[in-house]
């Protein structure tokens, strides 16, 4: 039995209708009594309702719309017209037909024209289920892709809270250079557990380039991985570095061919000294 | 919650409520047997309608059955609509949310747990809502809104609204504690709230 405490909890659920049956009814029974909850229902409904409206916008098909009125109303002459054929067809003017020959032949045309019909009536069978199973799998996809990326990103959340409680954990603040004076990144960077990176404002890249990151050390610019910023300029991932990597200066973001290069040779875009380390 | 609505539409009369506010009267008249009601709330509402059931369903055929079920029930139901428990628009989406999520249950074969609406034929949540939807830049807004929530946010709110999960099935599918589920719906419906709330 759930306590009053957990119940408070479920008004956001309610009003989407995210809660099983029994939830749902000691919700209601709940809510006869509760302000707080009366309240938050009344102020999340519009969420609900707005949740409806946010679907993708699609025309439905123009032949939708004669469908539906033509159906209203229609229902009882339906009915009549699937009696009419039934009896239509016990009337078959072949069982008309006179003398043991002629119901011979009735009979294998007959046999004809249904396997006919059967195997017409397979064979669309065969196309809708094969329809079917196509929408099935591709439904599967859609969630599969849905479950992947939110185990990536519980993954990703859970890597970046581990670089930033590291005890060893170094932050850099990297500055837009001339060519993106409006681009700034960040960095959060342990040896023992990860780099963590963000950057806005980064400019569109153009085609058959990407933004790489280098961390720099006293012997060369190491390439931590490159980076592809989303439309507004955004980027924000996580690197693992080797353990063994010499102990860095400075980080740095360039811009390079598609696929990146083992050492630096495009415009710098952002940059940032780290310090005490 | 009806006169919330007429009075915002005598203060600032969005396209959006002079919509809602004739859904209404079309629906009274639908109530008396006027066919051309039908088609005229049809013009108005199969497009949303459609939309809702096309997202939940991912199939046409199945969206287009959900818009004929869908006015059909409209039509038959017409004189037991309540004004004042919402908009004609909320009552339709409702029910075709509802619909179209058993629909995607029975064929996952699990039709038992249903989690549909708080009650499929009536839009009833036994109060009236504070705030209703009063323009077309409201929903735009939700819309920009549910994008920029955190992805785990966003999922989770998908998951529970789009594909009629429960919460304790959103939990098993993504391994994730069920006090974490809750509480990230819930942050999410917050978020959406602000962003509908700072839109009017």
């Amino acid at each position: 039995m759930a306590t009053d405490n957990d119940l408070h909890e479920l008004a956001s659920l309610y009003v989407i209708g995210a809660l099983p049956r029994a939830d749902r009814e000691a919700f209601e029974a709940h809510l006869a009594t509760c302000a707080q909850c009366q309240q938050d229902v009344r102020t999340l409904s519009p969420v609900g309702e707005a949740l409806a409206y946010a679907a993708p916008d699609v025309e439905p098909p123009a032949d939708l719309r004669q469908r539906v009125l033509a159906s209203v109303g229609a229902t009882s002459s339906a009915r009549g017209r699937a009696r009419a054929t039934a009896a239509a067809r016990t009337t078959s003017p072949l069982w008309s037909m006179s003398g043991l020959s002629g119901l011979a032949t009735a009979a294998s045309l007959l046999l004809a024209v249904v396997l006919g019909g059967y195997a017409v009536q397979l064979r669309g069978r065969v196309a809708s289920l094969e329809g079917r199973l196509a929408q099935a799998l591709a439904r599967v996809d859609a969630s599969e892709r849905l479950v992947a990326e939110a185990r990536r990103a519980v993954s990703d959340a859970q890597v970046s809270l581990v670089v930033l409680t590291a005890p060893d954990m170094a932050r850099v603040e990297l500055a837009g250079q001339a060519v993106a004076p409006r681009a700034a990144g960040r960095a959060f960077w342990s040896r023992s557990r990860g780099l963590v990176f963000t950057a806005s404002n980064l400019p569109a890249l153009p085609a058959g380039r990407t933004y790489q990151l280098w961390v720099v050390t006293a012997q060369a610019p190491v390439s931590a991985g490159l980076l592809k910023p989303d439309p507004n300029g955004a980027v924000n991932v996580i690197f693992t570095t080797p353990s063994d990597l010499q102990r860095p200066t400075a980080m740095a973001v360039t811009i390079e061919p598609d696929g990146g290069v083992p050492a630096p040779t495009g415009a710098m875009y952002l940059v940032g000294a780290i310090a005490g380390l | 919650m009806w006169f919330l609505l007429t009075v915002a539409g005598r203060v600032a009369r969005s396209a959006w409520v002079e919509d809602r506010l004739a859904d209404h009267a079309t629906l009274a008249r639908m109530a008396s047997g006027d066919h051309d009601a039908l088609a005229e709330l049809y013009d108005r509402l199969a497009r949303p309608v459609y939309s809702l059931a096309l997202r939940i369903l991912r199939d046409p055929a199945d969206a287009e059955d959900i818009v004929q079920e869908v006015f059909s029930q409209a039509w038959r139901q017409a004189g037991r609509y309540d004004a004042r428990r919402g908009t004609v628009a909320a009552w339709l989406l409702t029910l075709a949310r509802s619909r179209a999520i058993d629909r995607l249950r029975s064929r996952r074969a699990r039709p038992d747990d249903v989690a549909a609406e708080p009650d499929p034929n009536i839009p009833d949540r036994g109060i009236a809502a504070d705030l209703q939807i009063q323009s077309a830049q409201q929903v735009a807004r939700v819309r920009a809104a549910l994008e920029e929530l955190p992805a785990l946010q966003r999922i989770v709110l998908e998951l529970a609204y789009y594909e009629g999960l429960t919460h304790v099935e959103i939990a098993e599918r993504l391994e994730q504690p069920l006090g974490t589920v809750k509480t990230r719906i819930r942050q999410a419906m917050m978020r959406l709230r602000d962003s509908l709330a700072g839109a009017v």
